[in-house]
């Protein structure tokens, strides 16, 4: 009994659930649900459909290349049972699940950098260019502050503009 | 060695059909176009070739019948004589006989009718010849067809007749009817005779097969015989008696000991010594049968004698003097019991054998062979004793093989645990692991979504190390960046809520800018961003324009028209050359007139000269009635003579609905 993976969405596949379809040329295909069984009958790449593991990967969403990945492959060879390789198997398998999902947050992260960035320039831009469409005593009462701080800064680069025009 | 196979005769048509066969083959497998216009020649060819095709096809057809059939005279004597018994002789060769002569006598028309054909002068001549010499054919074959029935029949009766070898081992059963020879046949073979309880079931020859020593024997079992004069004997006591004359074959002469076939054994012997004759030469059996009604011990005394004189008589068939074999002349057997028709089998099996070896080696050919034979033999060199030496190591391993003990087996442990049911035996504890003790350990095969087979590694230990420490690594690589990033902060609250409030503010005016030009109905309108306090206004215009010294009442009037249209009439021309003329204005119409353009429309009313008409009232009304006159009178636009019609193609009442009686169109 072990978990497979999809065929075409690659997720996980635990022993009595989805259907697979073995072709003539003996090439087992799984699949997890109807829906992925229908998108292959349809001829789908899952490399082009967005929803897919596959997808993800070739579109640089996912983590492809970490060490993390190397602990888990598939041996087609049957290993003799030792009692203490596999204590520390089982001790190491969530040490490195951990691991990996550390890396994939900070992939994610790293991936989102520049559009938050980005969209963090367009809300300043912003706040300081339409300030003026709110009431004023509504601006007064809450940003006061703020607006104050802006203003100090305002009357700063004034001064120093008149010591140079002084100079 | 002939084989005396008669299945494979071909079958004789009845007379009619074997005309039919030959005048269809004739008319297919020869030319049927000629015509009046051929050369005579080539007509007599024609009508020639359909006459010898015939005979060819006739004489063919008869030789095979003739071919065929079994010349009685040829074959084994045992055939010729159940074949004669059967079909009787005279009869069967009667018919091959007229057979054969119409085959002559078709061969000798066609003959005459190719000559006369030569001589045909014209084409309804060679016809007429042709018609006649088949005719004359069909006619001879017409006269034989009562010969031609007879040996289809016969051919059908020969080819269900047992296939017997007359010269290989045979054994014969025969006796009275009812006394148990085909239940012994069916013991003995693997043939299927009826077995009944009444006399002549069997009423023809059956064969079987059997073994003996590894040789085959062939078992026939013949009808019974009653004692009679020969010549008062019918055709299925006939067939026995042509068996037992003909074939050289150990017989088996049935005896009922009980008398329940309904003979007694007196009549039994009688029939034995008025055909004791048929015996001579060959291994008999005395075979004292239904022993389980009556045995043989318990007969009385007169019985005794006969049976005994029967025994005598047998005595005589053994050949060697030397050698008289007494156990294998008389036996007692019982077909419903199975008792002793081994021992009868065998008794007549090793007899014919003997006897069989004995005429061979009496034969000539024997003789020739007997020379070349030699038995090596070796001979003894001193009076030692030499017995078989099996080397002592041998027996010692044998011997030990035998003190050890078996392998406890799978089985022995279900009987120790309970038995079948109870027992289950543990595939674990064949494994071959370093230590027992792990046989029976339980481990997931399964650990948070993953395999864990996929994980198994004999260093995973060490890499997982290696793991944690980058990952430590990592994190405080991380941490160092994300102190350097620090400054790049997100918003405040404040700022949020302040941000959301503008965006919302911008939604409304765009919602609200939309509304209002869907409004406007897409008519051009000055941006607001160049009027934002509604200052361009028509009267500043007009104010304007007058102090330039511009009159302005036309520009304000087009400003407020819906603007220009495309036409081109007279009057905006006019109006065109009155703005570029502000002063004077003239109207003189026959100035105008000529020195317009021919392009240019007019009003149809205007007269122009030349036309005839007064003045333009005149031309308005005349222009009134041409109009009346060609009006389109179907103005109400009702249906009329002209219109284009297309009718119903299938009206519904026609082809729909059930049909009762006649047809969809009468109805």
């Amino acid at each position: 009994m072990r978990l497979e993976k999809c065929w075409f969405c690659s997720s996980t596949i635990y022993p009595g659930h989805g259907i697979q379809f073995v072709r003539n040329d003996a090439k087992i295909f799984r699949f997890c649900r109807s829906k992925c069984h229908k998108n292959f009958k349809m001829k789908r790449n899952p490399r082009k459909v967005k929803w897919t593991k596959a997808y993800r990967r070739l579109h640089g969403k996912d983590m492809t290349q970490d060490s993390t990945f190397e602990f888990e492959r598939k041996r087609n060879r049957p290993e003799r049972y030792d009692r203490n390789v596999t204590e520390q198997t089982l001790k190491a398998i969530p040490i490195i699940t951990k691991a990996r999902h550390e890396r994939l947050k900070k992939h994610i992260s790293d991936r989102q950098k520049p559009g938050k960035k980005k969209e963090l320039e367009r809300d300043n831009k912003e706040l300081e260019q339409d300030i003026n469409m709110l009431p004023k005593k509504l601006i007064s009462n809450e940003a006061s502050a703020e607006k104050t701080k802006v203003k100090v800064k305002v009357k700063v680069v004034q001064q120093q503009t008149e010591d140079r025009m002084e100079e | 060695m002939v084989q005396y196979n008669f299945k494979k005769i071909t079958v004789v048509p009845p007379g009619k059909d074997f005309i039919d066969i030959i005048l269809s083959r004739t008319q297919r497998q020869t030319p049927t176009v000629v015509h009046k216009g051929y050369a005579i020649s080539r007509i007599r060819q024609f009508y020639m070739r359909k006459v010898r095709y015939s005979q060819q096809n006739f004489y063919e057809k008869l030789s095979t019948i003739i071919d065929e059939f079994p010349r009685l005279d040829d074959i084994h004597p045992f055939y010729g004589d159940l074949l004669h018994v059967l079909y009787n002789k005279d009869h069967y060769k009667l018919a091959l006989g007229q057979i054969n002569t119409a085959r002559n006598i078709i061969a000798k028309i066609s003959k005459d009718y190719l000559r006369l054909l030569k001589y045909g002068d014209s084409l309804y001549r060679c016809k007429c010849l042709k018609v006649a010499a088949l005719g004359r054919m069909c006619t001879v074959v017409k006269r034989i067809s009562p010969s031609l029935a007879y040996l289809e029949q016969i051919r059908q009766h020969m080819a269900r007749l047992p296939s017997i070898d007359p010269n290989t081992r045979t054994v014969l059963i025969c006796g009275y009817p009812n006394v148990g020879k085909s239940s012994f046949m069916n013991k003995v073979t693997r043939a299927d005779v009826d077995v009944q309880p009444y006399a002549f079931t069997t009423k023809s020859l059956f064969v079987g097969h059997t073994d003996y020593k590894y040789l085959r024997y062939q078992v026939i079992d013949t009808p019974g015989i009653l004692d009679r004069p020969f010549e008062d004997r019918n055709i299925i006591e006939m067939c026995s008696i042509t068996a037992l004359a003909h074939l050289r074959a150990a017989v088996l002469f049935f005896l009922d000991i009980s008398g329940s076939c309904g003979y007694s054994i007196a009549q039994q012997a009688a029939l034995f010594h008025s055909i004791k004759s048929l015996f001579m030469n060959k291994p008999l059996v005395i075979v004292c049968n239904k022993t389980d009604l009556q045995p043989l011990e318990g007969l009385s005394e007169d019985d005794m004698k006969l049976v005994m004189d029967m025994k005598a008589e047998a005595m005589k068939t053994i050949t060697q003097a030397g050698d008289p074999n007494e156990e294998g002349v008389l036996l007692t057997m019982s077909t419903l019991t199975d008792d002793g028709v081994m021992a009868v089998k065998n008794a007549a099996c090793e007899r014919l054998l003997e006897q069989r070896v004995d005429v061979k080696m009496k034969s000539k050919k024997m003789v020739d062979c007997l020379n070349r034979f030699h038995v090596a033999v070796p001979k003894p060199r001193d009076n030692k004793e030499r017995p078989i030496c099996i080397p002592p190591a041998v027996l010692e391993a044998r011997a030990n093989a035998a003190a050890k003990e078996k392998k406890k087996l799978e089985k022995d442990f279900e009987q120790e645990n309970g038995g079948a049911g109870v027992y289950s035996t543990s595939l674990k504890k064949h494994y071959i692991l370093a230590n027992d003790e792990w046989k029976e350990d339980i481990l997931p095969e399964i650990l948070d979504g993953h395999n864990v087979a996929d994980f198994l590694d004999p260093d995973i230990l060490e890499r997982c190390e290696e793991l944690e420490r980058e990952e430590g690594l990592r994190l405080e690589e991380q941490a160092a960046q994300d102190a350097f990033e620090i400054d790049g902060h997100e918003l405040t609250e404040e700022q949020k809520e302040i941000l959301s409030q503008i965006r919302k503010k911008k939604a409304l005016l765009i919602q609200e800018h939309r509304m209002k030009k869907r409004t406007a109905e897409s008519r051009p309108i000055v941006p607001r961003k160049f009027d934002k306090d509604r200052k361009f206004t028509t009267k500043r215009m007009g104010r304007q324009l007058s102090s330039m010294g511009v009159d302005p009442s036309a520009a304000i009037a087009r400003s407020k028209s819906r603007g220009r249209k495309r036409e081109r009439s007279l009057s905006r021309a006019a109006a065109d050359g009155d703005d570029m003329e502000v002063d004077g204005q003239q109207s003189n119409k026959k100035l105008r007139l000529r020195s317009r353009s021919r392009s240019k429309s007019r009003a149809p009313e205007e007269v122009i000269p030349g036309e005839g008409f007064k003045d333009s009232e005149q031309k308005k009304k005349a222009i009134k009635k041409a109009k009346d006159a060609t009006r389109n009178r179907n103005k109400e636009a009702r249906r009329g003579e002209a219109d284009r019609v297309i009718p119903t193609l299938k009206p519904k009442h026609l082809f729909s609905g059930k049909r009762t009686l006649g047809k969809t169109s009468r109805r």
